[in-house]
C-alpha cells in the first residue's frame, strides 16, 4: 500500500477504524497495539512487559486536527485524504494531523519524526489539548483527555504531563530560578517549597550558579535547560518536547540529546519527542513515528525504520543513514552452516553491525549471533558488507507482506527490551535464511513468536 | 503609455474623472458658488444653544446631573484639592526630596539630579504655588487616565471583537486637536477643575488604552502556550504572564499619558483648570513675554522631570535595579519620610526672598528685540518682515485661494489624494468629513485654517526632509541632534507660543512658526530612522554598481523609506494643525479663534459647531495623508 498514491489511501484509513472497536474492547494487554492501521505497528513484547495491567499511557487513536472554517465536516468526508493544496482550495482548511493512532508505552521515548509541516507539532499540542483536535479520541491512562473539563484538563496539565518548547517559553522577567518554579507555583505550592524544588532540579540540568540570572542572560543551550528543569520541577508522568534542540548549536543539541538520554536512564519517565532531525530521532527514541502531511507513514523501531522503511518516502529518508549504527547483526545474520555455531567470537543479538564488523575484522571469521547460550545464527564478512551497502533491502513488498514485517520488527524491538525470548530466537534462528539479507521476515504470524512475545 | 494605463494610480484617477465628470456640472448648475453652497449647511446654532441653555438650567436640578455629573464633579473636585493639600503639606523641600528620591529609585541618578534641580528651578522662578497646581491636576488626571486607559486596552487586549472596535476609535483620537475636546466638557460640566480634569483624561486616556491592548496582544505566543501547558488559570495567566510581558508596552503608555496629560493640563487652564498654563494663558493674552516665559519654564521642566522619569524606568524594565540599595527596600522610604518631617515646621511654600523675578528682564530683552530685530536689519530684514513676508506671499494668497476655490473642487482633489496614497475607505472618510465641514457652515474659517496647516505643513517638510536626512547620513549630525530632538518632544504645545510671540509678534505668521517648530522634531525622526532602516544589503549593491551618493539616496534610500517618508508626512499634517488651532491665541484666527470666541463669550453654540469642525478637518487631513502603517503619536 502506497501512500504516495492518493487512490489507495482511503482502503487503508477505512481499514484502520474497524479493528479499532474490537481490540479496545478485547483490552489485553499487547494487542491494543495492533489496532492501528496495517503500517503502524507497536512492539507487543514492551506493552506485554512494560504493562501487564496498566494501560499505554497515551492512547490516540484516528486523531484529526483540521484548521478552517467549519473544520469538524472534514474528517470521515471524501474530501478528507486529498492532497492538501487541493484540499484547502476546496474547503478552505487544511488538515494538519490526519487519522493518526498510536500508543505511547510506559518508560517509552517515543518520537514523532517529520519535516515541518508535516503536523507533528500540532500533534504533540493534541495530546495536552493546548490545541483542541477536530476529531479521535486520545486516552490517557485510559481516561478520556477529550471528555476532561476544565478542572480536570488543568489537573493533567499541571501535573500529568509537562512540556518543553522549540522556543524555551521562558518568562524573561523571571529568575531562572523562578522560571523553573513556575509550574509549581501555578499549582499554588508554598514559595520555600517551591523554591527548594526548583533548586534541585537547577543542579540536575548542571545549571548551578545561574539561579538569579534572566533568561536573556542565558545562551540558548542554558535557556533550554531552563526549560527542561521547568517541565521536570513538576515531576510529570509523561515529559512532551517540542523540537526542543533545532534551535541550538549542532554542538549544544549533542549535549542536550546526552542529557536526554540521561534523564531517560535514570528515571525511566515517559517521553514524547518531536523532531524533524533523524538522527536526533535514530539517537532518542525506542520507537519512532515518521509523519508526512498529517499521517503516519510509518512506526517502529529505529531499525525498522531504517531497515524496512515502509515506503519510497521513508527509504529516501533514511538513505544517508549510517546503516551500520542502527541495524543489528539480527538484521544481517545467516543460518549457522556446518561447525560454525561452536566457533568464532559471540555477538549478541542486539549488536550493532558496526560492532559486528569490528569482532569480524579481528577474528578473521564469521561471528556467531548468542542469546542466552544459544547460537540464533552468524555473521561473516559478506552479510556484513551486504548490510552496509543496502543489499539487504527486500524488493519492494506487498502490503500483507509488509504488515508482517512490521509485526515482526515491533517483535524484535520488544526483543531488544527484554532478553527472555527464547522461543522467539529459537523460531527467529530457524527461519533465518541461507541469504545474508533479511527479508521481511515472515516468522512475525508464527504461533512460536507469539509465544516468545507473551512468554 | 499601457503600463501608464496600468498603473494603479491612474486608474483611481481615471475613475475619479469619470465621477467627476458626472456629478460636478450637475453639482455647479445647482449650487455654483466660490464657497460651499448656504443651501447645503445646516445651521447648528439655534439647537445647540437651546441645549446649552437647557443644561445651565436644569444643572442644579436635573436627575442626570444630580446624580451622576454631580457626584463625578464633586469627586474630581475633592481629589485634586486633596492632593494639592498633601503637596502644599509636604512643603517644598519635601516635594522635591520625594520627587527625586521616586526617580533615584525609578530611574537612575542622573534622573534624580535632574528632578531636584527643576524642582528648585520652578520655585527659583516663583512659580512653586501654580506648579503645585499643575501637579495636582495632573495627578488626578493621570491616576483616571491609566486607570481608564488600562482597563480599555485589558478589554481590547484580551478580546478581539472589542479590539476591532476600539482601535480605529482610539487612533482617530489620537490625532484630534486639543481643542476639540475643550467645548463639549464644558457643555456638560461647565467651566472649572471638573472640566479640565475630564478634558484632560479624555485627551490621555487613548495611548494607555492604545499601548495596553498593543502590549497584551504583542505577547509571544510560545511562552502563552508554555504557561498554557503547565496548566495556569486564566487570572494566573494575566497576571504572571500577560502582564509581566507587556510591562515595556504599559510603561511606554504611562509615559505617553503624561506627557499627553501635562500637555492637555495646561490647555485645560482656559476653561478653568488654573496653575501654570493659566498664567501663560494670562501673560499671552496681554502680549507679556517675560512673565509668559517665567510660567512656561516650569512647564517644561515638568515634562523633562516626567518624561526621563517614566521614560528611564521603562528603559530599564528588566534589568538591574538603579537605586542604591538603602532605597531599594522600606528604609528608604523611611529615610525620605524623615526628611519630610524635620522640614514640616519650615516655610511649606518657597520662601519669596528666594526667588527671581525674570519677567522684567526679559521683557527689557524682548523690547530691544523688537526695537532692534523686527525689522530695519540690513540685508536679511527683520523678523517682523519675515512674518509680514510670509502672511502677504504666502498664507494670504492660499486662504485667498482656497477660499476661492469652487467647493467641488476642494473635494475632488482631497478625494484624489486620498485615494492615491492610501484606500478608497480613507477617501471616502476624508471627503465625507470635509463635505461635514461644509455642511457645519464654518467652511471659510476652516480654508483660513487649512492654509495655515498647508502652509506650515510645507515648511516643515522642507526643513524636516532636508535635516532627516542629514541626520542619516551624518551620524555626528545626529548626535548633536538627538538632544534637541528629545527635549522638543517632551514639550507641550502650548509653550511653543511664547518664543513665536517674542519673536514675531502677533498674528498668524507667528502661529504658523510655532505650529512648525512643535512639529519638526517628529517629521526628522521619523525621516532619518526610515532612512537608517532601509536595508543595508540594498545600498551595498548600489554601490557596489557603482552609485554616486546622490544617486543612492534618489534610487534606494528615498523609494524604499517611501512608507516612512508618508508617515513624517502624516504626523506632519496632525501636529501642524493641533498648534496651529491653538495658534488663535497669539492670534491665528480660523477654527481655534472661534472656540476661543465661544469660551470667551459663553456662546458655547459656536465653540461647538467650531470644534466639530475641528475634528472634521483632523480626520480630513489625517485620512488624505494616511499610508498603510502607522505609529504611536510624537516619536514613540
Amino acid at each position: 500500500m502506497n501512500t504516495n498514491d492518493p487512490a489507495q489511501v482511503p482502503g487503508q484509513q477505512s481499514a484502520a477504524p474497524a479493528q479499532v472497536p474490537g481490540k479496545q474492547s478485547a483490552k489485553q494487554p499487547g494487542q491494543a497495539a495492533e489496532a492501528t492501521s496495517p503500517h503502524v505497528s507497536t512492539p507487543p513484547a514492551s506493552a506485554a512487559s512494560a504493562a501487564t495491567s496498566v494501560s499505554p499511557v497515551f492512547s490516540v487513536r484516528e486523531l484529526w486536527k483540521v484548521f478552517g472554517p467549519r473544520a469538524d465536516r472534514i474528517p470521515g468526508s471524501p474530501e478528507a485524504h486529498l492532497p492538501a493544496a487541493e484540499l484547502r482550495e476546496r474547503t478552505g482548511c487544511t488538515a494538519a494531523v490526519r487519522g493518526v493512532s498510536f500508543d505511547v508505552h510506559q518508560g517509552e521515548v517515543f518520537v514523532v519524526m517529520g519535516l515541518s509541516g508535516s503536523g507533528k507539532s500540532t500533534l504533540v499540542r493534541c495530546l495536552t489539548r493546548l490545541i483542541e483536535p477536530t476529531s479521535g479520541s486520545i486516552g490517557m491512562d485510559g481516561e478520556d483527555v477529550l471528555a476532561m473539563d476544565r478542572t480536570r484538563l488543568r489537573d493533567l496539565r499541571r501535573h500529568r504531563a509537562a512540556m518543553v518548547f522549540q522556543h524555551f517559553g521562558l518568562l524573561p522577567h523571571r529568575s531562572v530560578l523562578d522560571n523553573i518554579a513556575y509550574g509549581l507555583e501555578i499549582q499554588g505550592v508554598r514559595k520555600a517549597q517551591r523554591r527548594a524544588r526548583a533548586a534541585e532540579m537547577v543542579a540536575k540540568v548542571g545549571l548551578s550558579g545561574m539561579e538569579h540570572r534572566r533568561p536573556g542572560q542565558l545562551s540558548g543551550g542554558q535557556q533550554q535547560r531552563v526549560g527542561l528543569a521547568r517541565a521536570l520541577a513538576v515531576d510529570p508522568e509523561v515529559l512532551l518536547f517540542d523540537e526542543p534542540f533545532s534551535a541550538l548549536d549542532p554542538l549544544i543539541r549533542r549535549d542536550m540529546q546526552e542529557e536526554v538520554v540521561r534523564l531517560h536512564r535514570d528515571e525511566g519517565r515517559t517521553m514524547v519527542f518531536i523532531t524533524h532531525d533523524l538522527s536526533e530521532a535514530l539517537r532518542l527514541g525506542s520507537r519512532i513515528a515518521l509523519m508526512r502531511d498529517g499521517e503516519i507513514v510509518q512506526l517502529g523501531t529505529p531499525e525498522d525504520i531504517v531497515g524496512a522503511p515502509a515506503d519510497d518516502y521513508v527509504r529516501d529518508f533514511v538513505r544517508d543513514v549510517p546503516r551500520e549504527q542502527v541495524l543489528t547483526v539480527r538484521r544481517a545474520m545467516r543460518q549457522a552452516r556446518d561447525g560454525e555455531a561452536g566457533q568464532g567470537p559471540a555477538l549478541a543479538p542486539g549488536a550493532t553491525v558496526a560492532e559486528a564488523i569490528e569482532a569480524v575484522a579481528r577474528s578473521g571469521g564469521p561471528a556467531r549471533v548468542m542469546d542466552a547460550g544459544r547460537c540464533l545464527g552468524v555473521v561473516d564478512h559478506a552479510c556484513l558488507l551486504d548490510v552496509v551497502a543496502g543489499l539487504d533491502r527486500a524488493p519492494q513488498p506487498s502490503p500483507d507482506e509488509r504488515t508482517d514485517a512490521d509485526g515482526s520488527a515491533g517483535r524484535r524491538a520488544g526483543a531488544r527490551e527484554s532478553a527472555k525470548e527464547d522461543g522467539g530466537a529459537d523460531g527467529r534462528a530457524n527461519e533465518a535464511p541461507d541469504e545474508c539479507a533479511d527479508k521481511p521476515a515472515p516468522g512475525g504470524q508464527q504461533p512460536g513468536s507469539d509465544e516468545a512475545v507473551t512468554a | 503609455m499601457r503600463a501608464l494605463i496600468r498603473h494603479r494610480g491612474v486608474r483611481k484617477l481615471a475613475v475619479l474623472a469619470v465621477l467627476a465628470a458626472v456629478l460636478v456640472p450637475l453639482a455647479h448648475a445647482k449650487w455654483a458658488s466660490g464657497s460651499w453652497p448656504s443651501a447645503l449647511t445646516v445651521d447648528l446654532t439655534d439647537p445647540l444653544t437651546d441645549v446649552n441653555d437647557w443644561i445651565i438650567d436644569n444643572r442644579d436640578s436635573h436627575p442626570l446631573f444630580v446624580y451622576f455629573f454631580g457626584h463625578i464633579s464633586n469627586a474630581i473636585v475633592l481629589s485634586v484639592r486633596g492632593v494639592y493639600l498633601v503637596l502644599l503639606a509636604l512643603g517644598w523641600v519635601g516635594v522635591t526630596a520625594a520627587a527625586t528620591l521616586v526617580a533615584w529609585r525609578v530611574a537612575g541618578a542622573k534622573t534624580a539630579l535632574t528632578s531636584a534641580v527643576s524642582f528648585a528651578l520652578c520655585g527659583l522662578l516663583g512659580m512653586w504655588v501654580p506648579t503645585m497646581q499643575t501637579l495636582a491636576l495632573m495627578v488626578v488626571a493621570v491616576a483616571l487616565s491609566i486607570a481608564i486607559g488600562g482597563l480599555l486596552g485589558l478589554v481590547g487586549g484580551l478580546s478581539e471583537r472589542a479590539f476591532r472596535v476600539l482601535r480605529p476609535v482610539l487612533d482617530t483620537m489620537q490625532v484630534l486637536p486639543a481643542f476639540a475636546y475643550l467645548l463639549p466638557v464644558v457643555l456638560v460640566f461647565g467651566i472649572g477643575v471638573p472640566g479640565a480634569v475630564l478634558a484632560t483624561v479624555i485627551y490621555a486616556a487613548p495611548p494607555m488604552a492604545r499601548l495596553t491592548a498593543l502590549g497584551l496582544r504583542g505577547a509571544d505566543a510560545e511562552v502563552l502556550e508554555a504557561v498554557d501547558s503547565l496548566g495556569a488559570g486564566r487570572w494566573q495567566r494575566l497576571v504572571t504572564a500577560r502582564l509581566p510581558l507587556a510591562r515595556k508596552e504599559l510603561l511606554l503608555g504611562v509615559n505617553q499619558t503624561i506627557m499627553m496629560a501635562l500637555s492637555m493640563a495646561v490647555i485645560a487652564s482656559m476653561i478653568g483648570g488654573g496653575g501654570l498654563g493659566d498664567r501663560v494663558y494670562q501673560a499671552l493674552s496681554s502680549v507679556d513675554v517675560g512673565a509668559a516665559l517665567a510660567a512656561g519654564i516650569p512647564i517644561v521642566l515638568l515634562a523633562v522631570v516626567l518624561d526621563r522619569t517614566t521614560a528611564n524606568a521603562g528603559a530599564r524594565s528588566g534589568g538591574t535595579p538603579v537605586a542604591p540599595r538603602w532605597l531599594r527596600g522600606l528604609d528608604g522610604w523611611v529615610v525620605a519620610a524623615a526628611l519630610v518631617a524635620g522640614q514640616l515646621a519650615d516655610s511649606l511654600t518657597w520662601p519669596k526672598s528666594w526667588t527671581v523675578e525674570i519677567a522684567k528682564p526679559v521683557n527689557d530683552a524682548v523690547d530691544w528685540m523688537t526695537d532692534h530685530l523686527y525689522s530695519g536689519v540690513p540685508a536679511i530684514g527683520g523678523t517682523a518682515d519675515w512674518a509680514g513676508h510670509f502672511t502677504s506671499w504666502v498664507l494670504d494668497p492660499l486662504r485667498d485661494g482656497l477660499q476661492g476655490l469652487p467647493w467641488w473642487a476642494a473635494l475632488l482633489i482631497v478625494a484624489a489624494l486620498a485615494w492615491l496614497i492610501g484606500t478608497w475607505g480613507t477617501a471616502l472618510t476624508a471627503v465625507l468629513a470635509l463635505a461635514a465641514i461644509g455642511v457645519l457652515g464654518v467652511w471659510d474659517e476652516s480654508m483660513n485654517t487649512l492654509s495655515q496647516v498647508l502652509a506650515a505643513v510645507a515648511v516643515t517638510l522642507v526643513i524636516g526632509f532636508a535635516t532627516g536626512i542629514a541626520a542619516a547620513r551624518s551620524a555626528r549630525v545626529e548626535r548633536l541632534l538627538r538632544p534637541v530632538l528629545d527635549v522638543f518632544q517632551t514639550m507641550p504645545q502650548f509653550v511653543y507660543l511664547i518664543p513665536v510671540v517674542a519673536l514675531f509678534g502677533v498674528g498668524r505668521a507667528p502661529a504658523a512658526a510655532a505650529a512648525i517648530v512643535y512639529a519638526l522634531p517628529a517629521v526628522i525622526r521619523i525621516t532619518t530612522q526610515g532612512l537608517r532602516q532601509v536595508d543595508q544589503a540594498a545600498i551595498e549593491a548600489a554601490r557596489s554598481l557603482g552609485a554616486t551618493r546622490g544617486q543612492q539616496l534618489r534610487q534606494v534610500q528615498l523609494p524604499l523609506a517611501k512608507p516612512s517618508l508618508l508617515l513624517a508626512v502624516n504626523q506632519g499634517v496632525v501636529l501642524v494643525l493641533a498648534v496651529v488651532i491653538i495658534g488663535s491665541l497669539v492670534g491665528g484666527g480660523g477654527l481655534g479663534y472661534e472656540v476661543l470666541l465661544g469660551l470667551a463669550q459663553g456662546d458655547l453654540a459656536t465653540g461647538l459647531v467650531a470644534g466639530a469642525a475641528i475634528v472634521c478637518l483632523g480626520l480630513m487631513l489625517d485620512r488624505v495623508t494616511q499610508p498603510t502603517g502607522r505609529r504611536a503619536r510624537k516619536g514613540a
